[in-house]
């Protein structure tokens, strides 16, 4: 058994696929994992891909020509996964495109496609949290400032929603995880950074503590509840415990 | 009563939300909209909830009422006239202040604007006008605009408001007329019904100048099933001379008539087509959309002693006549005391509001009318069963129904299969043959669907069609009693004590004693 293995972003992942494919060793023979590798095997060749744009291109313009630009979205998003073997499982789900065509997105009945699927809902789904779930709080600079904890890398799917819906503010989403943030300038386009731990204390230092609209808001949230159908367990099914860390209206 | 003028910001809200919250529309969805350059905020079809409240409804909108001043005195309402309250409004820039600010820390997805009746109808709906003009206006809010239209004001105030918000709902508050007569003697059916009129007709005038069909877009869904409620048969046409939901027999004529879309207001103003062109244009030339997001309403289930098919009669007969895109139903709760009213320590009846929403939903999504749910011998839902589960107990002769063969609108009537997983079951079969585990994947759920499904011929077990022994897997009456025969309270936890036959208490000695280490 051969082992492809490369680091966690897109780039890296793409021209995994392109090797790993390019290899010849027949698809049940290979496997395909993202770094940190936890627990190498044994009787296995660990053989490590370094990420190259003309390689990644290759795979891209292939599968969005021969599978549809359905299944590249598919891949994407799949791609953004914390799940370990996610590569392995975007793999298969090429193999099958490949053979399939554009039909492959909607054959929910082979494990492969249904792998990918699952990613894909699980990933938009925690991403369509965010966009709900998502609190900015001011800057002393007036920008808007938020922190979220996703398990997956939704970054590049909440950020145009928020691009769209604010197009002329400037606001800011730090993923703490990952401690990677999506900056958007006023009336400019959104841009991916990694930021340092004195950045990210510097930004936390100027967060406006007067701002009157957070305790408005907590008023209106208090009020909002109707005391004789109080259902905290309904509650906690829509809005899980572990999203309330980051919002507003559950700091004390 | 304190001065309007002496409450800070944050008390007005706190009183206005409190009037508000026992409305219980709260949704964004029907529009979509992008954002733009300069302006702020968009707008998704789906809907965006962003917060979940103690009592787990959601909040999407800023659900505020601009004043909790009422001319009228409806016996259900903490508004009421004759309720001692502090009573207070927002003025129209405080309300835009407050939806800008919270819209842009993502607490909101817009603004639902509902009020007391201030002096009279018309005047309330002009202060409304106001403040939706400045948001839209001065401060360029592009998110959701849910605004209520008062019955009684002046209809030119209701269009020019309809230009400026995304949906609009008029509350028939109780499904019978003599209901409303007896809880809210100033309202009355027909002026709710007038302006719920006046806007089904804008709407449609819109969506015909923008060449689409007069009628709200539906589920997909529906158009794969035949004679669904919206079906153009059993949709009526705004330009029919004697809608035929009028020769219903005489029983649902009863409870209906209030329902039937006042026929003189028709005669009295111009039909649809020629009132197109007097539709305001935008400065590109395209027509102003007027409530793209489609209207709703809401009635109260409990105060009065309408039974479960006549509220859905009602529901269904409102989809049809008025084109509603929701109707919603809110469990009464006691806020006032009278003799008219049920009890004050009545609970509020939840899982009856439950079953209510899971039927309209059958409706709207199913393919489903409220003559098959429930009929005039059992007008009441089972408060064990969901209304499908139940359905398909009573027609044990549809089933089992064969994945692999059946058609969309069967897969819909199999307890456990929803809209997606039919949409998916479809997709998938059309390059392999489905087998129990593949159904899993898709995400049917089995622990209903298998007495009702076969997958090439064979069931999931060996369970028998019968509707006793289904209903009581389906209820877990079955496994509870199973469990419970099986596990008997025999057994005891080991201990090293021998505390079996302890008679006496231990002392307040014996307790010194232990602490100090003696005993």
């Amino acid at each position: 058994m051969v082992v492809f293995t490369c680091k966690d972003d897109f780039e890296s992942m793409m021209t995994c696929i392109y090797d790993a494919w390019s290899a010849r060793l027949g698809h049940s023979n290979i496997r395909l994992q993202t770094e940190p590798i936890e627990m190498p095997e044994l009787f296995c060749q660990y053989c490590y891909v370094e990420a190259d744009s003309e390689k990644t291109q290759k795979v891209i313009r292939s599968i969005q020509k021969k599978i549809s630009m359905e299944a590249y979205k598919f891949i994407y998003t799949a791609a953004m996964s914390c799940d370990t073997d996610k590569l392995d499982k975007i793999y298969r789900f090429v193999v099958t495109g490949f053979s399939a065509g554009s039909r492959v997105t909607s054959m929910h009945g082979i494990p492969a496609v249904s792998s990918v699927f699952e990613l894909n809902r699980r990933i938009t789904n925690e991403a369509h949290h965010f966009k709900e779930f998502i609190r900015f709080s001011r800057l002393e600079t007036q920008v808007l400032y938020s922190v979220i904890e996703p398990q997956n890398n939704v970054l590049t799917l909440i950020a145009p929603y928020f691009s769209d819906r604010m197009p002329s503010e400037n606001w800011m989403v730090l993923d703490r995880n990952r401690n990677l943030a999506a900056v958007h300038p006023a009336d400019q386009n959104y841009f991916l950074t990694s930021l340092s731990q004195k950045e990210l204390s510097f930004i936390e230092g100027t967060k406006d503590c007067q701002d009157p609209y957070v305790s408005l808001w907590k008023t209106f949230f208090f009020f909002f509840s109707v005391e004789a159908r109080t259902n905290y367990r309904c509650q906690r099914n829509f809005l899980p415990l572990k999203f309330r860390k980051n919002m507003t209206e559950f700091q004390p | 009563m304190k001065q309007l003028s002496s409450f800070t910001l944050e008390e007005k809200l706190q009183i206005l939300s409190d009037a508000a919250k026992y409305d219980v529309a709260c949704t964004s969805s029907g529009v979509d909209r992008r954002g733009k350059s300069g302006s702020l905020g968009n707008s998704c079809a789906a809907g965006i909830c962003h917060s979940f409240a103690a009592d787990g409804r959601c909040i999407s909108l800023l659900k505020v009422l601009l004043s909790n001043e009422c001319a009228y005195d409806c016996k259900y309402c903490l508004n009421r006239r004759s309720n001692d309250k502090p009573r207070t409004a927002f003025t129209p820039e405080e309300l835009c202040s407050l939806t800008i600010e919270f819209y842009k820390r993502n607490y909101i997805e817009g603004l639902f604007l509902s009020s007391g009746v201030i002096k009279n109808p018309t005047y309330t709906m002009e202060l409304m006008y106001q403040t939706l003009f400045l948001l839209r206006n001065k401060y360029k809010f592009r998110g959701y605009i849910h605004a209520k239209a008062v019955p009684g004001a002046s209809p030119d105030i209701i269009e020019l408001t309809g230009y400026l918000a995304d949906r609009m709902s008029v509350n028939i508050e109780l499904p019978t007329r003599e209901g409303l007569h007896s809880l809210a003697p100033g309202k009355s059916h027909s002026a709710i019904l007038k302006p719920m009129t006046q806007i089904q007709h804008k709407i449609a005038d819109y969506r015909l100048s923008i060449g689409k069909s007069a009628f709200m877009e539906r589920h997909f869904g529906n158009q794969y099933l035949a004679g669904n409620i919206f079906s153009q048969h059993n949709l009526h046409d705004l330009n029919e001379k004697n809608p035929p939901y009028l020769s219903s027999p005489e029983t649902e004529k009863e409870f209906l008539h209030g329902i039937s879309p006042a026929k003189a207001y028709f005669a009295e103003t111009t039909p649809v087509s020629s009132s197109t062109p007097s539709a305001p244009l935008r400065s590109n030339g395209a027509p102003r959309p007027f409530v793209p997001a489609g209207q709703s309403t809401q009635m109260i289930i409990g105060a009065t002693a309408e039974n479960d098919f006549e509220l859905l009669k009602v529901t269904q007969a409102m989809y049809q006549n008025f084109d509603l895109k929701r109707v919603f139903f809110s469990a009464y709760i006691p806020l006032n005391e009278d003799s008219a009213l049920p009890a004050p320590d009545t609970p509020p009846p939840l899982l009856r509001e439950h079953r209510l929403y899971q039927a309209d939903w059958l409706l709207r999504y199913y393919g489903f009318h409220a003559e098959e749910l429930l009929s005039p011998d059992r007008p009441n839902f089972n408060l064990l069963l969901d209304p499908k589960c139940d359905w398909a107990l009573r027609h044990l002769e549809l089933f089992p129904i064969e994945i692999n063969r059946a058609c969309y609108q069967d897969l819909l009537k199999v307890p456990g299969i929803g809209n997606k997983s039919a949409y998916r079951i479809i997709q998938a079969r059309k390059s392999q043959k489905l087998d129990f585990p593949d159904l899993k994947r898709i995400g049917v759920v089995l622990k209903r669907a298998q007495y009702f499904i076969t997958c090439s011929g064979k069931m999931l077990y060996r369970t028998p069609i019968e509707e006793d022994f289904i209903t009581r897997q389906l209820t877990g009456e079955d496994r509870k009693t199973a469990w419970e025969l099986e596990h008997p309270q025999t057994y005891r936890q080991l201990s090293l004590f021998d505390d079996h036959f302890l008679t006496a208490s231990p002392t307040i000695e014996d307790t010194r004693k232990s602490l100090s280490g003696q005993l």
